[in-house]
């Protein structure tokens, strides 16, 4: 197994077994693990899982509303969605953000890094030859650009025609028109929709914002210590340099969607559109590329804690809202000091807006916020999982009643519904249009909810199965902070200190059914300096461990690789 | 500014969204705008649409070409008090609690969009620019044709000369018609310009949520003429015992229906063009569907499965009423947002119907075979029934309905197979297993 990419160590298992077992052709099955270096399966519910390769991926599809014989949705066929466009274009975020939500609604949707099979190909701190993108390349760069090529066209076909995947997102820069009409042929020939997707920017300030956050976070001696206007510049004509020829789509015969200037505008040229190519469409009207990120606190605690009294924050509970107020105000500014200390220059506060629920717990806990000026919102779709009529039984008296249900219960706690009550994934339906605002919002974002609210919210930024999300515990006495990266998201815990200590654990409202014990699908294996959302009940199986591909390594790798 | 709030005071929704319209006449604006309407209220948005053309006519009922010349001072003068009074009213409307309002009008020029986004966007609300854009001359014909027989303009003229007068109308706004952003200083607007019903799109600055679905739905719509065929499967095993759910076999008159709906299709289309047949995944649909033509595409769906009854699967109402007498009170009472334990509500049908409506929109003729509660949700939709009449609606067996959508409304036209079947038509409070539908309303 190559990991050799970056040779870090890594938490991700040989690549798995089951993918051995399907695959017949062993020689293949080698190359194929040689060059898709990203592939690992889920290792923790507090990393971020979208690249990884998952046993069940019926599990990490939290909103889907109905499931087919041959696991494919919306009667849509199977895509590939083609990304067209320059680097510092934001294509890679583009791609993970479009895989997250497709997988959400439970389309079966992978990745294909046309930049992972490079590196994988040419070997750590290997380069590609200099005329590797132009059009008159030597025969040597035309080889070994048509074999980076092949071997990741095989993996999109593999995940296709034999592992039940719907939808395929092609990560690479696609330049010209011909190469484009070629690559539609070709999936037509496999009965593969081809829609192509390019981001197309001509507002200078957006290139140059993209090209400085790459600067800021890269090691690359060459932009050490210059002024970060004049880096971006370089940066951006290196890559005019590197791809000289770069066509935009104005190809009347494909189906393609131009998003212009980051989501400003977006034009499409509409052959054969789906339902699913339109959602596509609408999820991109509401993602930016701006990077920011999102807290999630749980609401305080009430003397009267019940679904239906919906009663006011205790003594404790005000307590409560005043320490996360402070406690997140302190850790912005923190983190603001640490970037002006890296980069140099002065970097202003983003700005924080607060969400809450339509409960009062949740708008109480905003106050001491509200009052220092910050903008709070109340969105009623946050509205904690409905506990029907097992709220505040005891489990016992819940397996006396409902003895039939505790069963159903047990096989799928995620679907399942007690009488009156929302099952999960109920509130992850419910939750949807609050997953899109969520993406569209540009502001630094405080989520104050329930905490079955931040486990459907924290499963969609962290891609958790759907067998984890009942599981999830969000103490009291911790933040979590998302924080977003082209690649993949990081969470990362604030403490908060001066609580009653009675006020930590988990909802005392919440449906006291045990979720069936045995092994999680996920080890719950801590990272150094993180600790979890996922409460540690037992102990971790396997030693700490590093997380590979972080945000920052994958930035920093951008600056070198032009794709 | 106003804002509705919730209890505690603080506002819950802050968009209100004023959507303007923007293209010649005949290229589908009324439809567009009234299909958005109905989707919005569907959805429990409360929606409403403004057309200017209905102010106008308070004032100049059926006027000729004439008076939209541009040179014409008075008609101008008409017009546009009838687009203030129309603005004015929808100002009045969001005051009182409206989400989105629809301007429908032909807001060809850049001046008069400029004078409907101040005076709009001075009152906080969101302006959207919609233009349906469109040269294809048979689609414009084919949109005459179908405003002269259904405007209110020319009711009751030579439908020869209407034709005539209508294409002269387009004549007079073509004169001065600006498409929006033509000329590059409209880069500032929020609009969607759909061009070639849906061929080419544009999508410029979508500021909010609510925003971006309402552009997702009009990307989803087309103007083609066509319709839509509804029926119930054929009458079950279950039906003839008056039992809700279940999955089962149809009856022998169910099978006669079966048998017979090929033709009784055929008929309704009047030609042999194929339609697409969707269907539920469970038997009784299946089997309805089963003797249609091999050349019709069918497709399966599990959205269009019946409404899930949950712990009440497979009763009698009678039975419903004995072993849960609080949950037969709680649905007559709020039938459409009672949930059965365990299963579904009316809204939880129509949530988990939305890509079907989608995917219909899309679509050109189709046919779909379903159950009593996913019919009436779907009904709802394109007949706009409110929510506390859609549940109630009698949609009885062996019965094919024909809906087309037009610009001011959706012609129904329904054929009964003249085969016998019982009524599971209920009324409220009623334990009855077979019960004749009130006459007055119904499908």
């Amino acid at each position: 197994m190559a990991e050799a990419d970056n040779g870090k160590p890594s938490c991700r298992p040989e690549l798995g077994d089951e993918f051995n077992e399907k695959e017949t052709d062993q020689d293949r099955t080698a190359e194929i693990a040689a060059n898709a270096p990203r592939y690992r399966r889920k290792s923790s519910t507090f990393i971020d899982g979208i690249h990884d390769v998952s046993e069940n991926q019926g599990d990490l599809a939290p909103a889907q509303l109905y499931s087919t014989m041959s696991g494919r949705l919306f009667h849509s066929g199977r895509i590939a969605i083609v990304m067209v466009g320059l680097p510092a274009r934001g294509k890679t975020h583009i791609c993970v953000s479009m895989a997250r939500y497709l997988a959400w609604l439970g389309v079966k949707t992978r990745i294909f890094h046309l930049g992972d099979y490079r590196r994988a190909t040419v070997g750590k701190g290997g380069q590609v030859p200099e005329d590797y993108f132009f059009p008159n390349a030597s025969p040597s760069s035309v080889i070994l650009r048509q074999k980076i090529l092949k071997k990741c066209r095989e993996d999109i076909y593999a995940w296709l025609n034999h592992e039940n995947g719907q939808v395929a997102i092609y990560d690479a820069v696609n330049p010209t028109a011909s190469s484009r009409r070629a690559l539609a042929k070709e999936f037509a020939k496999h009965d593969v929709q081809t829609l192509f997707l390019e981001s197309y920017v001509d507002d200078e300030s957006i290139l140059r914002e993209n090209a400085r956050n790459v600067k800021i976070n890269s090691p690359d001696s060459q932009f050490v210590g210059m002024d970060p206007d004049e880096a971006a510049k370089l940066y951006l004509k290196r890559i005019d340099m590197k791809i000289p020829v770069f066509e935009t789509m104005n190809e009347n015969e494909l189906n393609y969607v131009k998003m212009i200037n980051a989501g400003q505008a977006f034009f499409y040229n509409n052959v054969s559109f789906n339902y699913l190519s339109h959602r596509i469409v609408f999820y991109l009207t509401n993602l930016h590329i701006k990077s920011r990120t999102t807290f999630f606190a749980r609401a305080g605690p009430a003397d009267e804690d019940s679904y239906k009294a919906d009663g006011p924050l205790s003594e404790e509970g005000r307590v409560y809202a005043k320490r996360i107020a402070e406690t997140l105000i302190k850790h912005r500014e923190q983190e603001r000091q640490a970037l002006i200390n890296k980069s140099g220059e002065d970097v202003p506060l983003r700005p924080l807006t607060v969400w809450t629920s339509t409960r009062l717990r949740t708008i109480q806990t905003a106050e001491p916020l509200k009052e220092m000026g910050y903008q709070v919102r109340q969105r009623s779709q946050m509205s904690q999982i409905n506990p029907g009529v097992c709220e505040k039984m005891s489990e016992r008296m819940i397996r006396t009643l409902y003895p039939d249900e505790v069963e159903k219960h047990e096989l799928d706690p995620y679907h399942h519904r007690y009488p009156r009550a929302e099952s999960y994934h109920d509130l992850a339906v419910r939750l949807e249009p609050i997953i899109l605002e969520l993406e569209r919002e540009q502001n630094d974002l405080l989520i104050i909810a329930h905490e079955s609210v931040l486990r459907v919210l924290y499963a969609y930024l962290m891609h958790c199965s759907t067998m984890d999300i009942p599981k999830l515990k969000f103490p009291r006495d911790q933040i979590i902070e998302i924080i977003p990266a082209a690649y993949q998201n990081e969470a990362k815990l604030i403490h908060v200190t001066g609580l009653d200590p009675k006020c930590v654990p988990g909802s005392p409202e919440d449906i006291r059914i045990p979720v069936p014990s045995g092994p999680p699908s996920g080890n719950l294996t801590p990272i150094p300096g993180m600790s979890s959302p996922a409460e540690m009940e037992e102990p971790p199986t396997r030693p700490p461990e590093i997380v590979v591909n972080t945000a920052k390594e994958m930035v920093a790798d951008k600056v070198a690789d032009e794709d | 500014m106003p804002r509705r709030t919730n209890g505690v005071g603080v506002q819950a929704e802050d968009a209100q969204i004023c959507v303007v319209m923007v293209g010649l006449p005949a290229r589908g604006k009324s439809y567009i705008a009234q299909k958005a309407q109905r989707y919005l209220r569907w959805l429990s948005i409360p929606a409403r649409t403004f057309n200017v053309g209905n102010y106008r006519r308070n004032d100049a009922p059926q006027p000729t070409a004439d008076f939209f010349d541009m040179n014409n001072a008075e008609g101008e003068r008409k017009r546009r008090a009838a687009a203030e009074a129309a603005v004015a009213d929808m100002l009045q409307w969001f005051k009182s609690g409206g989400v989105v309002g629809i301007l429908d009008a032909t807001n060809s020029t850049k001046e008069r969009r400029q004078w409907v986004f101040e005076t709009v966007s001075k009152e906080g609300i969101e302006v959207i620019f919609v233009e349906s854009k469109c040269d294809n001359e048979d689609l414009i014909m084919g949109n005459i044709r179908d405003v002269k027989t259904t405007s209110p303009d020319y009711k009751g003229q030579d439908p020869d000369a209407a034709a005539l007068d209508f294409r002269n109308r387009i004549r007079n706004y073509e004169k001065i018609y600006k498409s929006i952003n033509e000329d590059g200083d409209e880069g500032d607007y929020t609009y969607l310009k759909i061009m070639d019903v849906g061929k080419q799109v544009i999508i410029n600055r979508i500021q909010d949520y609510l925003q971006s679905r309402i552009v997702y739905y009009l990307i989803n719509l087309h103007i083609r003429p066509r319709s839509v065929w509804l029926s119930r499967h054929g009458e079950s095993m279950l039906n003839l015992e008056g039992r809700i759910g279940g999955d089962a076999a149809l009856s022998y008159r169910g099978e006669e229906y079966a048998r017979k709906l090929p033709d009784l299709v055929r008929q309704s289309v009047g030609d042999d063009r194929p339609l697409t047949v969707w269907t539920s995944t469970l038997k009784r649909t299946i089997a309805t569907a089963r003797h249609l033509p091999k050349h019709y595409n069918q497709l399966q769906w599990k959205a269009l499965d019946e409404l899930d009854a949950g712990v009440c699967d497979g009763l009698t109402y009678q039975e419903i009423k004995d072993q849960y007498p609080d949950d037969f009170a709680a649905r007559d009472d709020d039938k459409y947002n009672y949930r059965y334990r365990g299963g579904e509500s009316y809204r939880d049908v129509v949530i988990r119907l939305e890509p079907i409506i989608m995917e219909l929109e899309r679509s050109e003729d189709i046919l779909i075979i379903s159950h009593q509660a996913v019919i009436r949700c779907i009904y709802a939709y394109f007949m706009q029934k409110d929510q506390e009449d859609s549940p109630w609606l009698p949609v009885p067996l062996h019965t094919l309905i024909k809906l087309t959508p037009r610009a001011y409304g959706t012609d129904e036209e329904k054929t009964s197979a003249n085969i016998k079947a019982v009524s599971t038509w209920r009324g409220k409070g009623s334990t009855a297993k077979h019960e004749d539908p009130v006459p007055e309303g119904g499908i």
